[in-house]
């Protein structure tokens, strides 16, 4: 009964897990980025990387790639970004670009350099695209 | 003609909440100039004027390569029947005009009219953006609100970060209370660590009115979780002029008890030499914000010493 369980745990962990990657355009000008990096680029707090202004990119409010990028990545919940953006918007900071698909983050890379988004593995493959970083999430 | 107008504002903008964090204001098309707002109203038992329209300001700010600007221009102080401080005359204030520009990844500079880079609350003073309607002591009487000036900043990394900030001319715009001057020189530094941040600054300014100098310190520190949050700042002022404050500290903390709903507790406790008078003021307050944008807040005001305890009520919205 034990190992039915468990075997049923580790069947719905695989169906529901995801690699989360941080994706950069095919020139981005690093091969990698740590977590508070990633961080500071999406809060506005880090605009230039190489002495070059960053597009970046997010999806919209509920998104469920956007769920997990906010609970691993940035590690904020809604209302803790709520309270932020308050008050960044008051100190003249924005929030990233809003796309409405993975398809049109890929348009945006092959047109503007450097740019930062975030995929699930999967739809990167045969993408010439930089992974940054990647992380595990459940969905 | 004024107060339809201001309850117009208040109104419409009460629904131009966004469903997307930071996505206030308006984005002019084919620019970067984004243009927005705020307004709070207040009911103060202990003023005369108990209704008022505290503050109505519009914000701009505007990105283009390595240039931002960044503007406040505010009305303030508006009574019901539309007269600024029981005068007729609108008055214009340029509460931050600021051109900023990135010399490097690391390291900006800004010019013009900003809020002082000191301690946490003066980095975002206006009710919506608090979870109390009133203000702690230090503001406005332990350093200078703001600066007309220079200030530059290095982001030593993600989580530090220093600036020097510095003024040797008159002031564009007004400063809140007594605090005139003309000369400011302060030296910040803040930081990060995980759900922790503090923040260390000092400082000397100059009093336009007597060319007096007076020197600042202060800590302070902030713990922000989820459903709690404690912030604590301690400041000590000294001054030839015999009206130092040799110290003005609050603790706050806020909970977030309900969907929407916050409780909050400020104890503060200063020794301000210009009004001779050692002070201990206890803050119960509640707030609830239906909207990411609109904030109702409540607060109960305990002073030991000075007859003015009292409830402040307040609408505050963003837009």
């Amino acid at each position: 009964m034990i190992k039915i369980s468990f075997f049923l745990v580790l069947l719905i962990f695989s169906l529901y897990s995801k690699e989360l990657v941080v994706i950069g355009d095919k020139n981005f000008p690093r091969s990698s980025l740590s977590r508070s990096e990633i961080r500071a680029i999406f809060l506005d707090k880090k605009r230039f990387i190489e002495k070059e202004k960053i597009l970046v990119m997010n999806y919209k409010v509920n998104h469920p790639l956007r769920l997990c990028f906010e609970k691993n990545i940035l590690e904020k919940t809604e209302r803790s970004l709520e309270r932020y953006w308050r008050k960044a918007y008051y100190q003249g900071k924005r929030p990233p670009k809003i796309v409405s698909s993975i398809n049109m983050l890929f348009l945006y890379f092959d047109s503007v350099h450097p740019a930062i988004g975030y995929s699930d593995f999967n739809n990167t493959i045969n993408q010439d695209v930089v992974i940054l970083y990647r992380v595990e999430c459940i969905i | 003609m004024y107060t339809k107008t201001y309850y117009m504002v208040l109104i419409s903008s009460c629904f131009l909440f966004a469903n997307e964090y930071g996505g206030y204001g308006w984005n002019i098309a084919n620019s970067s100039l984004n243009i927005g707002g705020y307004l709070d109203m207040t009911y103060d038992q202990d003023r005369e004027d108990k209704f008022l329209f505290n503050d109505i300001a519009m914000l701009f700010s505007a990105t283009k390569n390595r240039f931002d600007l960044l503007g406040e221009v505010e009305l303030s102080h508006i009574s019901l029947d539309g007269k600024r401080d029981r005068s007729s005359d609108v008055d214009l204030n340029i509460e931050r005009l600021q051109l900023g520009y990135a010399l490097s990844d690391k390291l900006t500079i800004n010019i013009g009219r900003f809020n002082s880079d000191i301690g946490y609350w003066n980095q975002a003073p206006i009710p919506i953006l608090q979870d109390t309607t009133t203000q702690p002591h230090i503001i406005s009487n332990l350093f200078p609100k703001a600066t007309t000036g220079l200030l530059f900043r290095e982001n030593i990394n993600e989580n530090n970060s220093f600036s020097i900030t510095l003024q040797d001319n008159k002031d564009i715009g007004h400063q809140d209370n007594s605090m005139k001057i003309n000369r400011h020189f302060g030296m910040a530094y803040h930081g990060i660590k995980d759900d922790l941040s503090w923040r260390f600054s000092v400082g000397r300014y100059r009093d336009s009115r007597d060319m007096i100098a007076s020197y600042y310190i202060g800590i302070g520190s902030e713990y922000d979780i989820e459903d709690f949050s404690i912030q604590a700042e301690f400041f000590t002022q000294n001054s030839k002029k015999r009206d130092d404050k040799p110290y003005s500290g609050y603790f706050q903390s806020t909970w977030h008890f309900k969907e929407s709903q916050d409780g909050v507790i400020r104890f503060e406790s200063y020794d301000d030499n210009a009004i001779d008078i050692k002070e201990q003021i206890y803050l119960f307050g509640y707030a609830y914000r239906p909207t990411n944008n609109i904030a109702f807040k409540a607060e109960y005001i305990y002073y030991s010493k000075q007859p003015l305890s009292r409830y402040v009520y307040s609408l505050s919205v963003l837009f």
